[in-house]
């Protein structure tokens, strides 16, 4: 059987996903070079075909393909893998890869499964917004995932250097320790968990801007509290919280950290707890 | 008065404080999910239907079936707002635009020294040049007979916070603007009929509506999907004129700067209704919207015209997912004198015995339009205030302001030792790779040895 080159394209990056995946989880791990040399280019690779995949997409169908959950959580595991590329090669973070893979093949092939076939867009859906409005809220979701990551990096540190302190005999020997000591210090994770945010927390108000834009053109009032407003909205409001706790010495790391945490899962709630589980203007379902 | 001054002392301390505007946004986020996971506006009775007695009942006391406009939600974002301005003013304006102060560069966690050939003079023009080069603003202040270097880089980003904080405030002040001078509403108008918009007295007919909707075939079976949704309408507005405009999802009109959008669409109903043979005019000649309710002259009997079914499958009698008009009928529900007696499907043409000689035949469809309008003299300003917001966070995410203080003493007639220190607003680990590049770029300028540090 023949794959639609679309489909042959998904098979390909979440090939590429899944391997690079296991490649960089175990470079994570053992640190071993080779490990790493075969991991960023499937990184590479998976996320080139993602972006092909979907322009191949509206090229066959000419329906715009981010307007359905197939479509936006294939955006978002693309950019989150793309956020990270940047991330990776600007500040050396190769480590973290296998994580992120991993939660990039998660949702695409989650994606896969909402997957109907060819739909045109509903009335509300046809305005040059959806085409500005889901790219730069998908994205801004992608930034939090990669500081999601980090921040779980972050908290693995803290809580297993803590332990070893309070136990190991002699910390410079134990391998644990040595395994610790080649991830980067806890002020450069939370500097990078602060970057990744600093991309997310700017997209994810333009977003909610250009959504107000467009729900004014749609349904008449820019703001109706409709529940997938509400729920970026407190996204926004738990990523402004560790911006500000970021401002003082004190919080900054651990507990900014774990707000991180917190907002990622009021990401996801927000991205499909409410798609799927309540309905509201935005439940684009199909 | 010194009492009150202690008061006014607390007050400040604590709502300029970052941590209770954290414990507040807390609240404003918790506030927000409540509204995102309990349904909003519903009858009390749907909370009694979905919950539990108990948590129904909170949810009524606590206006939590319509949040965001409850005390708590507005007393919340009142709180931000107060605390907002007593931190930017007590707290952020002083201490942000720090004055040029000498400092223990060894005590600073981002500080390198070294040693270099040249007098002090020499170095210390040296070094301005290369700051300068660098993008950093340098300025020379004298104390206490030492000469110190400062440098800033973008200096201006440290009213980032106060863009950001502005931002917010337009946006409230909007809203504000909405709720004491704007209105909105909706209405659904069957073809053919006018209305008059109660605020606006705009009248607006309804000449026709029409919709597209599409079969499409998906890989879980049919769907029906809806391509367009277009209402011909006559408005005549404040100038008296009458004129023609389209109505579609997305793009509303602007009538005297109200604007009117296509919201929803339905299908009216005309009845013939006859008591022993003889037609009710009345009854007959009115068109009824979905929900609306015909009472029967002199009984207790009334007939609820509940939904329009455009499709019923000839075979099993029961309405289909079809929302395109083939073999439509209504669902009618029946009361009396308030207690439900039942409900029926009735075919378009199909009469139904009332009782008491009453007879009621479902006679034609009329399309009508549901509109929502909106007059919002705020939203030029929350539009403003988004963008001023949107600004302050890129200005503080992207543009670092971070100082440089340096000092070059004379060890010797032929010999100088440069110390250097960097504080930013964000703290060191931010700026730790920044300056520990620009110690690098200094000391090869000055063909320092690397070990002092
Ligand atoms: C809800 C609206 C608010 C927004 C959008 C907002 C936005 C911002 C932004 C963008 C920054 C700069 C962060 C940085 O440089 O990393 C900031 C900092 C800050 N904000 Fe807010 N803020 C809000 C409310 C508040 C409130 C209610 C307070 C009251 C205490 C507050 C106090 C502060 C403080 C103390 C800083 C740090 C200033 C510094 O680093 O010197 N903010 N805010």
């Amino acid at each position: 059987m023949r794959l639609p080159p679309d489909e042959l394209l998904i098979a390909i990056a979440l090939g590429a996903y899944v391997l690079g995946a296991v490649a960089l989880m175990f470079y994570f791990f053992a640190r071993a070079e080779v490990l790493r040399k075969i991991g960023i280019p499937l990184a590479i690779l998976g996320c080139a075909a993602q972006f092909a995949q979907l322009a191949v997409r509206f090229e066959l169908t000419h329906v715009w393909p981010l307007l359905n959950l197939y479509g936006s959580l294939s955006l978002f595991s693309a950019m989150s893998v793309a956020i990270y590329i940047g991330f990776a090669f600007r500040y050396r973070l190769w480590f973290a890869g296998g994580f992120v893979l991993a939660l990039a093949a998660i949702f695409l092939a989650y994606g896969v499964t909402w997957y109907e076939g060819t739909m045109p867009p509903v009335p509300s859906l046809q305005s040059y917004w959806a085409k500005i409005h889901v790219p730069i809220v998908v994205s801004s979701y992608a930034a939090f995932l990669v500081a999601f990551v980090f921040s779980c990096i972050y908290l693995l540190k803290f809580y297993l250097e803590r332990r070893l302190h309070g136990v190991a005999p002699d910390p410079a020997t134990s391998p644990v320790e040595r395994w610790l000591n080649a991830l980067p210090s806890l002020a450069q994770l939370d500097v990078i968990v602060y970057r990744a945010i600093a991309i997310g927390l700017p997209l994810i108000s333009i977003g909610i801007i250009t959504g107000a834009m467009w729900a004014k053109e749609a349904w008449g009032a820019y703001w109706q509290w409709d529940p997938k407003e509400t729920a970026a909205l407190f996204s926004w409001i738990v990523y402004l919280a560790y911006m500000h706790l970021h401002t003082r010495h004190a919080w900054r790391g651990l507990r900014t950290s774990w707000v991180s945490v917190v907002g990622f899962i009021s990401i996801i709630f927000c991205y499909l707890g409410v798609n799927i589980w309540i309905s509201g203007l935005h439940s684009y379902k199909v | 008065m010194s009492a009150a001054r202690a008061l006014y002392g607390e007050f400040v301390r604590t709502f300029g404080n970052v941590l209770f505007a954290v414990s507040l946004f807390v609240v404003w986020g918790f506030l927000t999910l409540v509204g995102v996971i309990v349904d909003q506006g519903q009858e009390p009775a749907a909370y009694f239907q979905n919950y539990a007695a108990p948590i129904a009942r909170a949810i009524l006391r606590l206006n939590f079936d319509d949040v965001y406009h409850s005390p708590w939600y507005v007393g919340i974002i009142g709180l931000i707002l107060l605390s907002l301005a007593v931190c930017t003013f007590k707290r952020v304006i002083p201490a942000r635009l720090p004055a040029l102060r000498p400092v223990n560069v060894a005590k600073i966690p981002l500080h390198d020294a070294f040693e270099t050939a040249g007098e002090a003079e020499q170095v210390r023009r040296r070094l301005t040049r290369i700051l300068t080069a660098r993008g950093w603003q340098v300025r020379e202040r004298i104390f206490g007979g030492v000469e110190w270097s400062f440098g800033d880089k973008h200096n201006w980003a440290r009213r980032g916070v106060l863009v950001a904080h502005a931002g917010f405030v337009i946006i409230a002040a909007g809203t504000t603007l909405y709720w004491a001078r704007g209105f909105s509403g909706e209405f659904a108008l069957p073809a053919g009929q006018t209305t008059q918009v109660r605020q606006t007295h705009a009248l607006i007919r309804l000449d026709k509506f029409a919709y597209r909707i599409d079969p499409i075939m998906t890989k879980s079976g049919m769907v029906y999907q809806p391509i367009d949704y277009v209402s011909k309408v006559t408005v005549t507005g404040r100038d008296g004129v009458p004129k023609r405009y389209t109505v579609r999802v997305n793009h509303p009109i602007d009538v005297d700067g109200t604007l009117y959008y296509q919201a929803s669409y339905g299908f009216g109903m005309r009845f013939l209704v006859t008591r022993r043979g003889r037609r009710d005019a009345a009854l007959s000649s009115r068109t009824f919207l979905e929900g609306d309710t015909l009472q029967l002259p002199g009984t207790q009997r009334s007939i609820l015209y509940e939904r329009f079914a455009p499709t019923v499958d000839k075979q099993s009698g029961m309405p289909t997912a079809d929302p395109r008009v083939n073999d439509p009928a209504v669902v009618l529900a029946a009361s009396e004198g308030g207690t439900p007696l039942g409900e029926a499907l009735v075919p378009l043409g199909a009469a139904v015995d009332l009782g008491d000689g009453w007879r009621l035949t479902p006679r034609r469809y009329v399309l009508y339009s549901g509109f929502q309008y909106r007059y919002d003299p705020g939203a030029p300003l929350v539009g403003i205030g988004a963008f001023v917001l949107l600004a302050g966070l890129v200005i503080s995410f992207y543009f670092l302001p971070a100082r440089l203080f340096v000092r070059v003493d004379e060890v010797s007639p032929r010999r100088s030792r440069v110390g250097a220190a960097a504080t930013t607003v964000k703290g060191y680990d931010v700026f730790a790779s920044e300056f520990d590049r620009l110690a690098a770029t200094l000391r090869r300028e000055f063909g320092a040895e690397p070990d002092i540090g």
